[in-house]
Order: C-alpha cells, then sequence, then structure tokens
C-alpha cells in the first residue's frame, strides 16, 4: 500500500507553491481582473520555464513523457493561487488528444510548441443559450475543396483571449447523439470575430466566437472526420481528472485561510476557533477537502494505469470535489464574518471559482449519471 | 502510488480465506447466520467460535509469536478485517482483550499478569469488557467518580460504569477508578484495575438498546474487591495506561470502512431488485443520482483510509488523523442506512419477519447511531482533528 504522491512529486510542488508564493499567489488574478496581463505573462513564462508545460508531452517534441499523476501537483498548486489562462484545457486536454489522435504533422506544429510554453490551445464547445448535448451543436462546417469552410458562433470559451488555438467542435454532417461531429484544431485568425464576455467569475475571461465562412484546411481535423464526439469523451476523463485536481488546490487554500482566521480572529476574548460552532464547521471543510485528494489522486492514478474502474474514479473525483468546492468556499466566507464578504479578501474570489467550475463541461447530475453508467447500473 | 499487495500478502489472504471456508459455523457461508438468542447459548457460541479461531493460529494476529500471536503486519491486519467482513465473520467476543488489554499487559504487565491472563484471553477463555464510562464521565472522562480505596493489601471499589460492551458476557474488566482526589489535575489520580467480575460486589444490569439488541450493560461496584497483583503501572497513573491501551488499536476503523464497502455494494443488489411501480429502485433517476453521490463518498472515505494508512506506515505509528476516518465512515453509515431506510417507501418501517427485504437494513439503520457516539462521539473526534490535526485553540473549559 502506497496511496501518496511521490517524493519527486512532493519536492516539484514545493518548487512551484514558493514560485507562485514569491509571484504573489492571487496577485497575479487580481491584476488580471483589473486587466492588467504583465504579472499573468510572467507567471506562465515561469511556469514553462520550471517545465510544467512539457511534462505529459513525448520527448520527441521536447517534452518530459510523463503521467497524469505528475501533473497533479501542478494543477493543485495553480488551483491554489487561482491563475487564470486556459493551461488546463491545453494539457489536460488538447495534449493527450494530440498525443493520441494528432497526425505527425500536427504533433510536430502544436506540441514543441505546446512545450515550450509559447503555444496555448482552448476549448471551443458550447453555443449562445445551449447545453453540452451533442444534439445541439449547430456550428457547421462544408467540405470545399480539400477545406472545411466554417458558419456558427461558440460562446463560453475559455480565456478566447489568451489562446493561440482553439479546439472547435463542429457539426460535419448530419446526425443525432455524437453523430457527424469533428474536432477542428484552428489557429487564431482575424477572420475569428471574438468577444469577451463577463462572467461572475472575473478572473476568467470567456469569449463568443462567431465564424462567417472561415476557411480552415482539412489537415487541422483531429482524429477522422464525423468521429469527434467519441474522442472529445475520452478527452475529458483527462480533463475532468485534472480539474478534481485544481479544485483540491483551491479547497486546501481554503482551509488553511479559515484555520489561520480563526486562530487570530477574536470575539469575546477568545480566538474564534475555540468556539466550537466555528472549530466545527472547519473540521467539516477539512473532512471534505481530505475527501475531494483521496478521490483525485486515486482518478489520476487510474488513468495513468488505465484501470477499469477509471470511468467511475474519475467521474466521482469530479461530481464530489465540484461540489465541495462550493460548500468549502461559502462556509469560509461565513466564518470570515463581514470581511469575509468584501472584494477585499480572498474568499470570494474562490466562491466564484467554484461557482464557475460547477457547471464547466457538464452538471453535478450528469456527472452522477456518467458515474450510474460506469458502474452498470 | 501502489495498490497491489505482495505475493506473501496474497498467499496470506488464500491461506486464511481456506481456513475460513473450512472452519466457519456449519450453514454459514450459505447464509445461515442466526446467532442464539439465549444469554448462556450465545455466550458459549461466541467464546466456541473465538477457541476455533485461537487453534487456527487466528486470533491475535498482530500479537508477537511468542505470546500466540503470528507478528503479522499492518497490511495483513488489514487483509484479516476485510476476509472477516467478506464472510460476515460472527463478532469477536474477546475484542477488548485481544486487540487492548492483551497488547498492554504485554508491555506494560508484570510477569505474574501475563502469566496468568494472556493465554485466557487468547482462547475465549476469559472475556474482557472495558469499565471506563460513568453516568457523568462520558466523552469527559477524567470526572470518573467511581471510587478505590486501600484496605490493607486490598483495594475496595464502589460507583458505578455504564456502557459496558460485552459486560454481562465478560469475566475480567480493564477499569479506571478514583483513587486519588489530592491533585490538581483531575486526570491524576486514576488508578487501572484488572477486576474480576465474578464476584458477589459487582452486578451487571444489561441496558436494552434502540436497535433490540442488549450488548452493553451497567455495572454496579459495591464494596468490590481488587489486589495489589490486579493493578496495571502504578496507583494514581491510569490514564498513562488507558491512553496507552488506546494506541494498541493498530488498524482503527478499517473493519467498519470495509463494511461500509460492503453496505454500499448490497444496497445496489437490493436497489437493483426491489422493484416499485414494477420498475427497479435503481433505475429510478433520484435513486441513482443518491447512489452515484453514495459511491464517491464511500469511495473517498475508504480511499482517505488507505492514505493515512500509507502515512502509518511510513511513520510506523497511527496519527490524529485517524479521527478523520472515524468521523467520516460513521457518519457515512448513519446516512447511506437512513436512505436506505427511505427508499424502501412505506414499507421500509416492517421490521423483523416483516421486513420487505431483509431485516438487515432496519438492524444497520437503528445500529448506526450508535456508530457516531461509541468510541468517542463525532462531537469528540472535530474536537480532535480541529485541535490536533488543524492546531486550532483547545476549547473552552479545558
Amino acid at each position: 500500500m502506497d496511496f501518496a504522491l511521490s517524493e519527486e512529486q512532493e519536492m516539484f510542488r514545493g518548487y512551484l507553491r514558493k514560485y507562485l508564493d514569491d509571484a504573489g499567489q492571487t496577485k497575479v488574478a487580481r491584476e488580471f481582473i483589473k486587466g492588467e496581463m504583465h504579472a499573468l505573462k510572467n507567471s506562465l513564462a515561469g511556469l514553462a520555464e520550471l517545465g510544467c508545460t512539457g511534462i505529459n508531452i513525448s520527448e520527441r517534441y521536447g517534452g518530459l513523457g510523463l503521467g497524469a499523476l505528475d501533473l497533479v501537483p501542478v494543477f493543485e498548486e495553480i488551483g491554489r493561487a487561482l491563475l487564470p489562462g486556459v493551461y488546463l484545457e491545453t494539457m489536460a486536454l488538447v495534449v493527450p488528444l494530440l498525443e493520441k489522435y494528432g497526425s505527425e504533422e500536427q504533433k510536430e506544429k502544436y506540441l514543441s510548441e505546446i512545450a515550450s510554453g509559447s503555444k496555448n490551445v482552448t476549448l471551443a464547445w458550447a453555443e449562445p443559450r445551449k447545453s453540452y448535448n451533442p444534439d445541439e451543436i449547430a456550428c457547421f462546417a462544408r467540405e470545399e475543396e480539400g477545406a472545411l469552410v466554417i458558419d456558427g458562433m461558440k460562446s463560453l470559451v475559455p480565456d478566447g483571449e489568451l489562446a493561440d488555438t482553439y479546439l472547435l467542435l463542429v457539426r460535419t454532417s448530419e446526425g443525432t447523439g455524437g453523430d457527424g461531429l469533428s474536432l477542428v484544431l484552428i489557429d487564431g485568425t482575424d477572420d475569428i470575430e471574438m468577444r469577451t464576455q463577463k462572467c461572475v467569475d472575473e478572473t476568467k475571461h470567456l469569449a463568443e466566437m462567431t465564424f462567417r465562412e472561415v476557411k480552415v484546411s482539412k489537415r487541422q481535423l483531429l482524429g477522422s472526420i464525423n468521429h469527434g464526439w467519441s474522442i472529445l469523451q475520452e478527452g475529458l476523463l483527462y480533463l475532468n481528472a485534472a480539474l478534481s485536481s485544481i479544485m483540491v488546490g483551491g479547497m486546501e487554500k481554503i482551509v488553511e485561510m479559515s484555520t489561520e482566521y480563526a486562530k487570530i480572529r477574536e470575539q469575546f476574548g477568545q480566538p474564534i476557533g475555540r468556539f466550537q460552532a466555528i472549530k466545527h464547521r472547519i473540521v467539516d471543510m477539512k473532512l471534505e477537502l481530505e475527501t475531494a485528494r483521496s478521490l483525485s489522486y486515486y482518478a489520476n492514478w487510474s488513468l495513468e494505469s488505465e484501470e477499469k474502474d477509471r470511468k467511475a474514479a474519475i467521474f466521482s473525483a469530479r461530481a464530489f470535489t465540484t461540489e465541495a468546492y462550493i460548500r468549502v468556499a461559502s462556509h469560509n466566507i461565513q466564518i470570515h464574518g463581514g470581511i469575509g464578504f468584501t472584494e477585499e479578501m480572498d474568499c470570494q474570489l474562490y466562491l466564484k471559482r467554484a461557482r464557475y467550475f460547477e457547471n464547466y463541461l457538464g452538471s453535478t447530475s450528469h456527472y452522477n449519471e456518467q458515474i450510474a453508467l460506469a458502474m452498470g447500473w | 502510488m501502489d495498490f497491489t499487495i505482495t505475493k506473501r500478502e496474497e498467499d496470506f489472504r488464500q491461506e486464511l480465506r481456506a481456513w475460513l471456508e473450512e472452519n466457519l459455523p456449519d450453514g454459514w457461508l450459505e447464509g445461515n447466520r442466526e446467532l442464539p438468542k439465549e444469554k448462556d447459548k450465545y455466550s458459549e457460541f461466541l467464546r466456541n467460535w473465538q477457541n476455533t479461531l485461537y487453534e487456527g493460529g487466528w486470533t491475535a494476529i498482530a500479537w508477537p509469536k511468542k505470546y500466540g500471536g503470528r507478528d503479522a503486519t499492518l497490511m495483513e491486519e488489514i487483509i484479516y478485517h476485510q476476509e472477516m467482513v467478506r464472510v460476515q465473520a460472527p463478532p469477536l467476543v474477546n475484542y477488548i482483550g485481544i486487540h487492548m488489554v492483551g497488547p498492554t499487559l504485554i508491555q506494560n504487565g508484570t510477569e505474574e499478569q501475563k502469566e496468568q491472563y494472556i493465554k485466557k484471553i487468547l482462547t475465549g477463555e476469559q472475556v474482557w469488557c472495558q469499565g471506563y464510562s460513568e453516568p457523568n464521565a462520558g466523552s469527559d472522562l477524567a470526572a470518573i467518580q467511581s471510587s478505590a480505596v486501600r484496605d490493607g493489601d486490598r483495594w475496595i471499589l464502589n460507583g458505578q460504569k455504564v456502557w459496558t460492551s460485552f459486560g454481562h458476557l465478560a469475566d475480567r474488566c480493564f477499569l479506571l477508578a478514583r483513587t486519588s482526589h489530592n491533585s490538581e489535575k483531575k486526570h491524576k489520580g486514576i488508578t487501572a484495575f484488572l477486576l474480576d467480575m465474578n464476584q458477589s460486589g459487582v452486578e451487571t444490569k444489561p441496558i436494552v438498546q434502540m436497535d433490540g439488541r442488549q450488548e452493553f450493560n451497567e455495572v454496579y461496584l459495591t464494596d468490590a474487591v481488587a489486589y495489589d497483583s490486579e493493578i496495571v503501572g502504578d496507583v494514581d497513573e491510569g490514564w498513562r495506561v488507558m491512553i496507552a491501551l488506546m494506541l494498541h488499536e493498530r488498524t482503527g476503523i478499517g473493519a467498519e470502512m470495509f463494511t461500509l464497502e460492503k453496505q454500499f455494494n448490497d444496497m445496489v443488489e437490493m436497489a437493483k431488485e426491489f422493484r416499485v411501480n414494477d420498475k427497479p429502485l435503481l433505475k429510478d433517476p433520484f435513486v441513482r443520482q443518491k447512489m452515484a453521490d453514495f459511491y464517491a463518498r464511500s469511495r473517498g472515505s475508504l480511499l482517505n483510509y488507505y492514505r493515512n494508512l500509507t502515512n502509518t506506515l511510513k511513520r510506523g505509528k497511527p496519527g490524529p488523523e485517524s479521527s478523520i476516518d472515524k468521523l467520516l465512515v460513521s457518519e457515512l453509515t448513519k446516512e447511506m442506512a437512513g436512505f436506505i431506510m427511505s427508499i424502501q417507501g412505506h414499507n421500509g418501517v416492517l421490521w423483523k419477519e416483516d421486513a420487505p427485504v431483509d431485516t438487515y437494513w432496519q438492524d444497520n439503520f437503528l445500529g448506526s447511531f450508535g456508530q457516531t457516539i461509541g468510541g468517542g462521539t463525532s462531537e469528540v473526534q472535530r474536537n480532535t482533528i480541529g485541535e490536533r490535526v488543524l492546531g486550532l485553540p483547545k476549547d473552552m473549559g479545558r
């Protein structure tokens, strides 16, 4: 029995934490909210220098050739610092799919640039006022002389303005369910209209993208045409395992914040952490954190070692952690009292991030149903 | 990370499994797990089962070989719990003797005490109970008032104990009594006695639990007698002995974790078979959602237990995180049992021979309330976690 990250992984976490602490932790996110990109660019460049952008990329494209578990410390630490950007989408969705389904040309074009930190890729899936249901994908790509011509709109694209390339889910033929959908890698061009959407979580600059007769080579299809849906489902396993780690990082920071505050804040002549009403609430937050962490470690381990129960493991980590993150973030505000309700404190940033993730690429009830299906119920 | 077990551990599992198949009471594996109702027959049945375990070398597996154990590793103990839960083995009547009193005597007892008690603990000849709690001293154990007063080479004990599990079947009691009122700190001045239960000064009265079982008791001490040879450690230093005794539980809440896992799996089977409006319960969208959530949480608790176990293996001893395991498993067991009752609909209130599926669920529901109280209430566990894991200040009044 050895259920822990390895010493190397913990040591790497130590470097990252120090690096992000030195950068001011949530200061980077706060400057981003004000529209100042400088701190974020520096931090992302620093993470690339530390090797974070090459962890799960093959050595032949300049990566380290490691796996999901080696990414865990990075995701936890950026979740802790609420670092903006599309590291999640790039590393936990696009990289594994490129490694598995990418053409040699695509791998050479994208993977080495991702590894060096000079390329960011995000996911363009949902459409205005639509759900994640595949039947609702209307953005269409028709074939024309070896090219695809795209027409339609995408919404809620994570940090569209920070990405250089988009993994686009488009309809390439009529069909129901996931039939007739394809994934296309499309590099940002002036042909694509982009508008930043206001988001409750202001550390996220979501984008609405409009495609009007945008032409892209068929060589940009990821995997074969009309089979994009099943590829995307596979990518979601990686993405959700990683997402649960990001949320664990945020939860860990929240429990620390609450604990520290309860030790120093005095009321009625006592530190408030002495009162069971406060103490027990923080303990309940700690239980949520540890359960989430255990589920997310196992999710990433089962993914890396291709265990039979990996779907149930990943979906349960995703579903539990999303809900738990919201609960602990809410408790944190209550424990901080009036000051916790202000913009000055970080409490609100974590709550908003938790709410952002709640329905990101699917709801809790959707993922609960996925658990049920994975269990064969 | 590594969840595989070694060849040696797998061999251990197979050896135990084969032995259980050979030696469990007749019909047990086929589902005939009825225990005798009448006290003496019940006691005899469980003592016989323990003696069978002893003869197979399967009672105190973690004890040193010298004292009749197997020197089992922590992982072997875990496997042992898993297998016992898997076959729903009869309860170990001398749980206190084997997991607590025996190891304490091996460590702190005199040669005479070892000679006199160890072997009998193993065979089930001498069943032990624990005399800690009192009507006014449960979670606040240092408030005990039962007294022991020296009288020549004897001690005279008076007072009342309560919640004494298996007290009605026990021959001996590991009992705490106040021997001095002079100390400034109230946990000083307490002494640990190895009290003989078979004497006229000791009277046990069973307490009927809300699930109908009679496992614990009130114990009345009226001029009960103990001798110097029946004191463990030093006079007035019983608190330390008691703490050491509690730390002998190496695998902690393991058996309850595996029981929770089994109950979850049984719940799924029930929901597949139990039909409402001619449809299996498991196809009901509400039930599926809740069950998926229970899957995540019970799986999470078990994985958390494994993560703490990994720490225990690395450090060589358990830490205060074990309170996290206790809190998670007991609260979840209670919630899950309540859920199972509720999804059985209005038939869920039927009990005993009229229970809609199996009285197992109704029994579990009622029994689950004991788990969040016994062995330290959930509130006490939260204090321990808050203070010892998170470093929050101590409660007021302590």
